[in-house]
């Protein structure tokens, strides 16, 4: 276990009665690190989030934050994180310097050194204007960066971040990114978060992908993209799955899943044959060829992955 | 340090928000006066208490913990909005731990039970003869009434899932608590099992010690009132925190992992 570590997990698991909704969760994460943590809804994200942030008490396995165990020293940790929820935690009938002085006594901060850090979080994030307007008369792209302010507020040394873009326009999104990378460049700040915007993960040092409670991919995102193939040729149509056989017999595909939209199929670059095996499939109604992306790898890595169930002995234990 | 902080971050919030939503202060406020005008006038005409000047002297003490019952309670019980919004997943998230955020919700609630109480308490002279120093008294049972309300509320909200069980908490609870404890009538003439609900009701504890401190007659000696609703007070604090504690709120969200 190691200093420059901010996060280790070792076989880290939760289960709700019957339902085992993280499995067993082996993660190690720098301090200092960017790290995203992907997969579908219900995959146990937000679940390996709240056993990080201490308020969920693992049924299996151990994990440590800043060398803190998340079960026996929910103080010390709790000292040194900032919290992002899914849904925005802020009071709409406060303004929104009352909600970051809420947020800073909750953190246990004295008036003055409050005083101080709310300014730097509203300067930070570009909030200042906005100090005296009631958070409910504010939009939801500034009632999360408000949520974010928030969250900073103490100067945490761990975000984590749970989906913390979900609903927001481009302009919101990219401000909240602009902060969260401040906050590393300046502080050092260690983060992680969830999102189903897959390309915000693309800039990411790390990559955690999760499916049903289960990891199916760690890696950074350059070697995950690198195991579905240079590039994704996508085709659609009836005679799609007849040119999905034929690329595949020629022994150069890397992958290939097929979605709601169609196939997606990884190839080396530059596939040879490939116009010739579109020609071999006259009836196809949508082609393209592009650079792989974290999606390709998402489809790839959580389509058919089941769920496992509690075994008989573990249900109800915790660690 | 640490804790106090906390806890006196959330008592500035909730009662920043309590003073806001202006409607339901009013409302809160007024309500006594209605029971008070309405209501007792209404069973003045037919009801006789023994040894009361007027039935309205009779539950002019009553009124008193009614307000600060509801005052405090209903702003306790108000936990479900923050568990709704999220607001209470995030103050169970600080270093201070359940005890302090649920400390500062009781003190909020509790100043909430105590002005709703108050203003009652300063209509005394209208209703009932009373001297500077029972209404003094009155305000020390005033205090101990709302604190005991104020943790029944917490209690009351831990095993809340949602807002809309909400105004059924406040049937099924809030009304038998006021029926069950002697402030609307005398409870010497109940049926033994009815009887023993009032006794196992802390609330009517907090009348018998505000019908003392007015100048009426008490069942209860002070003392034995004010233990009352100590253990109520500490076993309630204690029950609430056991149910708040974050680990069993969010299990308890599932079973959808998410």
């Amino acid at each position: 276990m190691s200093a420059r570590h901010a996060i280790e997990t070792i076989g880290l698991g939760k289960d709700y009665g019957e339902v085992r909704a993280l499995d067993s969760l082996d993660a190690v994460v720098p301090q200092g690190a960017h790290v995203g943590v992907l997969g579908p809804n219900g995959a146990g994200k937000t679940t390996a989030m709240l056993m990080l942030a201490t308020l969920l008490r693992p049924t299996r396995g151990i994990a440590r934050v800043f060398e803190q165990d998340v079960v026996h020293d929910q103080t010390a940790i709790r000292r040194r994180l900032g919290l992002v929820f899914q849904e925005t935690s802020i009071d709409g009938l406060l303004t929104v310097r009352e909600n970051l002085q809420f947020a800073a006594g909750l953190m246990g901060l004295g008036r003055i050194a409050g005083r101080d850090a709310i300014d730097q979080a509203l300067s930070r994030t570009g909030l200042t204007a906005h100090t005296s307007r009631p958070a409910r008369q504010l939009s939801g792209g500034f009632r999360r960066l408000t949520d974010i302010a928030r969250a900073i507020v103490h100067k945490p040394d761990l975000l984590l971040l749970d989906e913390p873009t979900t609903g927001l326009d481009p302009e919101h999104r990219d401000r909240v990114w602009g902060l969260i990378e401040a906050e590393r460049r300046d502080r050092g700040v260690t983060v992680v978060f969830s999102t189903h915007y897959l390309a915000e993960a693309e800039a990411c040092d790390f990559v955690f992908m999760l499916a049903h409670g289960r990891l199916v991919a760690a890696d950074t995102p350059a070697a995950l993209r690198a195991t579905v193939g240079e590039q994704v040729v996508e085709i659609d149509g009836p005679d799609a799955e007849r040119a999905v056989q034929t690329m595949a017999a020629s022994g150069q595909v890397a992958m290939s899943v097929r979605t709601g939209r169609g196939w997606r199929i990884g190839v080396g670059k530059a596939h040879a044959g490939l116009a010739a095996i579109v020609g071999s499939a006259p009836c196809l109604t949508h082609v393209d060829v592009r650079d792989a992306t974290l999606e390709d790898v998402y489809f790839a890595r959580t389509q058919g992955v089941s769920r496992s169930r509690p075994s008989p002995a573990s249900r109800g234990s915790q660690s | 340090m640490s804790a106090l902080r906390t806890t006196q971050a959330i008592v500035v919030r909730d009662l920043s928000r309590a003073f806001r939503q202006r409607g339901r202060l009013f409302g809160g406020l007024a309500r006594s006066f209605m029971w008070l005008l309405l209501v007792a006038t209404g069973f003045g005409s037919i009801a006789r208490v023994e040894g009361a000047a007027s039935y309205h002297a009779f539950v002019f003490p009553g009124i008193v913990v009614m307000a600060a019952l509801f005052g405090a309670m209903l702003t306790a019980i108000s936990t479900v909005y923050d568990r709704e919004f999220g607001m209470l997943r995030l103050m169970l998230a600080s270093p201070a731990g359940v005890t302090a955020v649920l400390a500062g919700r009781a003190v909020a609630a509790s100043a909430v039970g105590i002005l709703h109480g108050a203003f009652v308490l300063l209509a005394a002279p209208l209703f009932i003869p009373v001297t500077a120093s029972q209404l003094a008294g009155g305000v020390g049972a005033l205090v101990v009434g709302a604190a005991a309300s104020s943790v029944l509320g917490l209690l009351v909200a831990a095993p809340v899932r949602s807002v809309e069980n909400f105004a059924a908490v406040v049937n099924v609870v809030l009304f038998p608590l006021l029926f069950l404890s002697g402030a609307l009538y005398p409870t010497s003439t109940m049926p033994g099992w009815l009887y023993a609900a009032v006794r196992l009701n802390p609330v009517t504890y907090a009348v018998d010690l505000m019908r003392g401190a007015l100048g009426q007659r008490a069942e209860f000696s002070i003392p034995y009132s004010l233990a009352a609703l100590g253990v109520a007070i500490v076993v309630a604090f204690a029950a609430a925190a056991a149910l708040f504690d974050p680990e069993r709120r969010l299990s308890r969200a599932g079973p959808t992992p998410r």
